[in-house]
């Protein structure tokens, strides 16, 4: 049967509903909803109903994603296991004397060592993950401390910085605070997006090398992208795709650049 | 591993499964646990996964699936408890007060539906999934996930008609 000979049924008029209607169907429906008041009242309130509910979920997705429901982090903590367990069986070879050399080679290449980058962006994510997961106090001063939280950090790690304003990228600034890393002290400036996904640029002076471009690592949970100047190295964490968190870190070395 | 374009797309489904998981428990801490369940199942399936599929039916499949098989048995609290459990949620939500006297009286009345008519009207009605992947996701042919959605509708607005909703009344 066609698409235009067919009686109207009760698919059709859910279909309607739900915006799923065959464009060729449309105009039989609607006549047919025209002869018909009381279907006409009847699929009227279906589509009330539709948008009442949609209305009253649509607050209801949670929130801020806690760490334990992001994909990333779910991913590290499996690679995390297995690397255990590679690290056991290692211990095992070691154990049964069946070749040293052999352990040793396992553990490079379970554990190889962090370049100054990959470094800055593991000391970074480190921070990021456990900072950003916490929904009540993620920063130690807030946006409307952002003069205080400037004096302190570039007290701290002893290099002028201000939290650069990332709004033009969509991410707004909700405050800052001191970080730990091997290394030294670190600063972290946080941001968040409409979305509720936060966004960390780390910075943090000291570096074994002098200078680098912006680079993307792919860090674990999550990557960054991280460059050097002068010794001093900067971080933008965010669990987004490769390509914005790159823009963004653009947009941050920009912003940095054009400061003095 | 798996590409990650696989895990942005997946990462952009979670809000909805978080919704459709409070939906069905009407409690956070079990939604999320029901989301986390599934997220982790998903990741260890990527690899399986068909390219054609659409990852937010495939989502709902196997958190479906989960549902279903371990935690149906959980829905232990009345569905006449008052809805707002989540506190931080209801906070940022400030409908108007009729908004908010309608939207309650809509989510009573979804939660006197059987749950197999109520799954079916969530995924199509709120989820926007296709009649083709809520049959998909529910495990049934396509003729009974519609036979489940007008009955569902019918009985949603016979509630919300009734004479016991003055709240609704007041608008017609």
């Amino acid at each position: 049967m066609s698409g235009t000979d067919r009686p109207v049924s009760e698919e059709d008029l859910h279909a309607h509903v739900d915006n799923l209607l065959p464009a060729e169907r449309e105009p039989i429906v609607l006549r047919y909803l025209r002869e018909n008041p009381a279907e006409a009242e009847r699929i009227a309130d279906y589509r009330t109903q539709r948008e009442m509910l949609r209305a009253a979920l649509a607050s209801r997705t949670g929130g801020a994603l806690p760490a334990h429901l992001n994909p990333h982090v779910l991913i590290a903590r499996r690679q995390g296991e297995r690397r255990m367990l590679w690290r056991a069986a290692a211990m095992v070879v070691l154990a049964f004397g069946l070749g040293g050399g052999g352990g040793w080679f396992l553990r490079e290449t379970v554990a190889p060592p962090p370049t100054a980058i990959s470094g800055l962006v593991r000391d970074a994510v480190a921070n990021h993950v456990v900072y950003t997961a916490d929904r009540r106090r993620p920063t130690e001063l807030g946006a409307d401390q952002r003069d205080d939280l400037a004096r302190w950090v570039s007290n701290r790690i002893n290099y002028k910085i201000a939290p650069p304003d990332l709004s033009d990228s969509g991410y707004r600034y909700i405050g800052g605070r001191l970080a730990a890393t091997p290394e030294g002290p670190a600063g972290m400036f946080m941001y968040q997006n409409e979305a509720g996904v936060r966004l960390t640029v780390f910075v943090r002076p000291g570096s074994s090398a002098p200078n680098a471009p912006i680079v993307p690592v792919d860090g674990k949970p999550m990557g960054g992208c991280a460059w050097i100047e002068k010794g001093v190295g900067f971080t933008v964490v965010a669990p987004i795709p490769a390509a914005e968190l790159r823009h963004v870190a653009t947009e941050v070395q920009r912003l940095l650049d054009s400061r003095v | 591993m798996s590409a990650p374009g696989d895990v942005e797309r997946i990462e952009q489904c979670i809000p909805a499964l978080r919704r459709y998981a409070w939906t069905l428990f009407r409690h956070r801490d079990d939604a999320d646990d029901l989301v986390h369940d599934c997220l982790v199942r998903a990741l260890d399936k990527l690899h399986t996964r068909r390219d054609d599929a659409d990852v937010r039916a495939w989502l709902f499949t196997i958190m479906h699936n989960l549902f279903v098989s371990q935690h149906r048995r959980r829905r232990s609290r009345p569905v006449t408890e008052p809805l707002d459990d989540d506190h931080e949620v209801a906070a940022s939500l400030r409908p108007t007060q009729e908004d908010g006297l309608l939207w309650r009286d809509m989510l009573r009345g979804l939660d006197r539906l059987p749950e197999e008519q109520r799954s079916v009207v969530l995924l199509i009605s709120v989820e926007d999934l296709s009649y083709a992947e809520t049959a998909a996701v529910l495990g049934v042919p396509i003729g009974t996930v519609m036979s489940r959605l007008a009955r569902g509708r019918e009985r949603l607005r016979e509630y919300t008609d009734s004479d016991a909703r003055p709240a609704l009344r007041r608008v017609k």
